[in-house]
């Protein structure tokens, strides 16, 4: 996977490319709008992480520009504000999807993950998941772990999904709020954590390997192996 | 707008100010004319009063010269006519014959002579009722007479008294056409000028209100429109070019404000996302256990501080009414329900309950964003100060057009002494853990949306925060 990150902050963009390229990517990196257009012009890239601040443009015009001379590559924007520009709900409903400052380096794989499988979706949307022992039957919302029916409620199946869905990567507590519920909020409590303690009660029975895993500092992640 | 521009027009400021300058102005003329009017009046009486004067002169020579024999009556009756003829005539149509009437009485008192319509005994009688006596001309009532006569007099050396007596009628018709003509040019003009200046005032009006129209929707949402301008070069277009100065200059404040955050929350931001990226990949790759733990805790550290930012940043634009608002139509009844499915679990085992009261799709405009947050802020403030075995209530409703969200709790409530002052900034309970910015938060959103916050305690000694939020014009669904 060739990837392009536009962020002119050094420090950011250093260990960015250390991280992305242990995650697998091939990383171009470029400090500034006009080399990103040459890289982008030379090169074909699957992905491009964009930062909204870049010192000699603005990053959206830069996409938009990026977008006008053809390329479809998905884009990350990265942005420092808190309050979303307008301009990047529009990118965002094109398809593209943003990431505020500071982030956790899990979410933003997560997110790269999510960009590419909606690129290229193959083939068609699948109606069982199963990971290890764990059988999703997304049409009957239903879950079963070793054969047993497990009771779950709409939202835990949804939790559920979820997690299966990025089984084996971890995913962060604000990326559960935002595909979960639904919304981009950082709570001073335990919520999300309490939701997962009661999934797992439910899907880690008594003498079952436990599938659930907690990532202090991080998130969590369903284990696949 | 439009439609209701035809009621308030009767109560309107151009209504009232046409009314009373128009009434000033009738009152004033009205004045004028009673002057001229009353002047008029005593010219004309005047100029009757010489004429009579000087006519009973002369009847009164020419009685006295002339002998007492049988022509006497006769000379004196002709230059009685004469003169009766000669009498002032405003309009030439009034007859003679009943206008002036000449009388001479005895010595004793008897009629002696008469020239004039009827028989002259109603006069006579009048004028010893009433006492005319020589000298100035007086007003005399006749029985059977509307009109009033004026009379001078005059005694004869024999003893005899000569009355003159001239009627009323053609000045009295003369005033009274003066009358009628100012009433009517009076009524044409004073409802002219009612007219003109009500469209006047109106049009001027119409302006303003089109500016206050413009200027509420500043206020309440778009601070790039500008209120309307004329060319006319009056107080009110000026007024309209100062408010649009203003708007300028504060559009430009709340600009650099935004670029003011924006790059100060980059400047923190950027150094944050390093060093947290820093933590996070040296947690995957070194180590378990006991070496990790510090670098969790870093990690969680960092979020706390990211945290902070981000509320003292929000805060802080919302303040100064610079929070980008991405206003749609939701259902809060729904996102409540949303919210409280998120937080039942925790607060169930901190022992807490939470319980909606309202069930109908109350709609409302605001971020969605913004409102998940504030919701957010109210229920991890409500975990974080709530003992076990509490209740939150929330309840829903629509109040006066606007989304009233009440939470109460049976909790310990507020502190007095931080009560008054519960959503400035940095302002926290005893032993409380936050940053205290939660509440800041919430007011700001509310304000930010054209709502409020207020805070109490009930009388069971809990919390209650009412927050009120504006409707959706249309309701989606």
């Amino acid at each position: 996977m060739r990837l392009l990150l536009v962020e002119d902050e050094a420090e950011i963009s250093d260990f960015l490319r250390t991280s992305l390229a242990e995650a697998g990517y091939l990383v171009d990196v470029a400090a500034d709008g006009k080399t990103a257009e040459w890289l982008a012009t030379e090169e074909e890239f699957d992905i491009l992480i964009v930062d909204l601040g870049l010192p000699d443009q603005d990053g959206i015009s830069l996409i938009l520009r990026l977008r006008q001379m053809g390329v479809r590559a998905p884009v990350l924007i990265l942005s420092a504000r808190r309050s979303v520009d307008d301009r990047v709900r529009g990118l965002e409903q094109g398809g593209d999807d943003y990431l505020t400052k500071p982030f956790a380096l899990a979410e933003l794989l997560a997110r790269l993950r999510n960009l590419l499988k909606r690129n290229n979706p193959a083939g068609g949307e699948a109606t069982r998941l199963q990971i290890l022992d764990l059988e999703l039957d997304l049409l009957r919302r239903e879950a079963k772990r070793s054969g047993q029916l497990l009771q779950l409620t709409t939202q835990e199946f949804v939790l559920l999904e979820f997690l299966c869905r990025n089984a084996g990567r971890v995913v962060t507590r604000s990326m559960i709020l935002e595909k979960v519920w639904g919304m981009r909020i950082l709570p001073e409590t335990n919520v999300v954590d309490v939701h997962i303690y009661r999934l797992r009660g439910k899907v880690d029975g008594p003498g079952q390997q436990p599938m659930i895993r907690t990532i202090r500092g991080v998130g969590y992640v369903l284990r696949e192996r | 707008m439009s439609s209701g521009s035809v009621k308030p027009s009767v109560r309107s400021a151009a209504w009232r100010i046409s009314l009373w300058s128009t009434l000033v102005f009738a009152c004033g003329t009205l004045l004028v004319f009673i002057f001229l009017h009353r002047f008029v009046a005593g010219d004309i009486q005047r100029r009757s009063d010489a004429w009579l004067s000087g006519e009973v002169e002369v009847l009164g020579d020419v009685a006295e010269r002339t002998p007492k024999d049988a022509l006497y009556s006769r000379v004196v009756g002709e230059i009685a006519e004469l003169a009766a003829k000669e009498a002032p005539k405003v309009q030439s149509d009034s007859s003679a014959s009943d206008s002036v009437f000449f009388l001479q009485t005895g010595s004793d008192g008897s009629l002696q002579l008469w020239v004039g319509a009827g028989d002259g005994l109603a006069q006579l009688r009048s004028i010893r009722d009433s006492g005319v006596s020589s000298g100035q001309p007086a007003d005399l009532h006749v029985n059977g007479i509307a009109i009033p006569f004026r009379v001078a007099s005059i005694r004869v050396k024999d003893g005899t008294h000569i009355y003159l007596g001239l009627s009323e009628r053609d000045q009295l018709r003369v005033l009274g056409e003066l009358r009628l003509r100012f009433i009517l040019i009076w009524l044409l003009v004073v409802s002219f000028g009612f007219a003109i200046v009500f469209f006047a005032t109106r049009r001027m009006l119409s302006h303003v209100r089109r500016m206050t129209e413009a200027a509420s929707v500043i206020g309440s949402s778009d601070l790039k429109a500008r209120v309307p301008t004329t060319e006319r070069n009056d107080e009110v277009s000026l007024l309209a070019l100062t408010l649009n100065r203003m708007l300028d200059r504060i559009e430009t404040s709340v600009d650099q404000l935004h670029t003011i955050t924006g790059s100060l929350a980059h400047d923190l931001r950027s150094p944050l996302t390093a060093i947290r990226g820093r933590l996070e990949m040296s947690l995957s790759a070194s180590t378990q256990g006991e070496q990790a733990e510090p670098i969790i805790s870093a990690i969680e550290e960092v979020d706390r501080l990211t945290d902070f930012l981000n509320k003292s940043l929000d805060v802080a634009e919302a303040k100064a009414d610079a929070l980008r608002l991405n206003r749609v139509p939701f259902d809060l009844d729904q996102l409540l329900e949303v919210m409280i499915d998120l937080y039942e679990p925790s607060m169930a085992e901190k022992g807490v309950k939470i319980e909606l009261h309202g069930g109908e799709p109350l709609f409302i405009e605001a971020d969605q964003a913004l409102i998940h947050r504030m919701i957010a802020n109210l229920f991890d403030n409500e975990m974080k100060h709530l003992p076990s075995a509490c209740t939150v209530d929330l309840r829903l409703m629509a109040q006066d057009g606007m989304a009233l969200f009440v939470l109460e709790d049976d909790g310990p409530g507020f502190d007095a002494e931080v009560l008054p002052h519960l959503f400035g900034r940095r302002v926290k309970g005893k032993g409380s853990t936050g940053h205290g910015l939660g509440l800041a938060f919430v007011d700001a959103v509310a304000r930010a949306h054209g709502g409020t916050a207020t805070a109490s305690n009930c009388e069971n000694g809990g919390a209650r925060i009412a927050i009120t939020l504006p409707l959706a014009s249309q309701n989606p669904s």
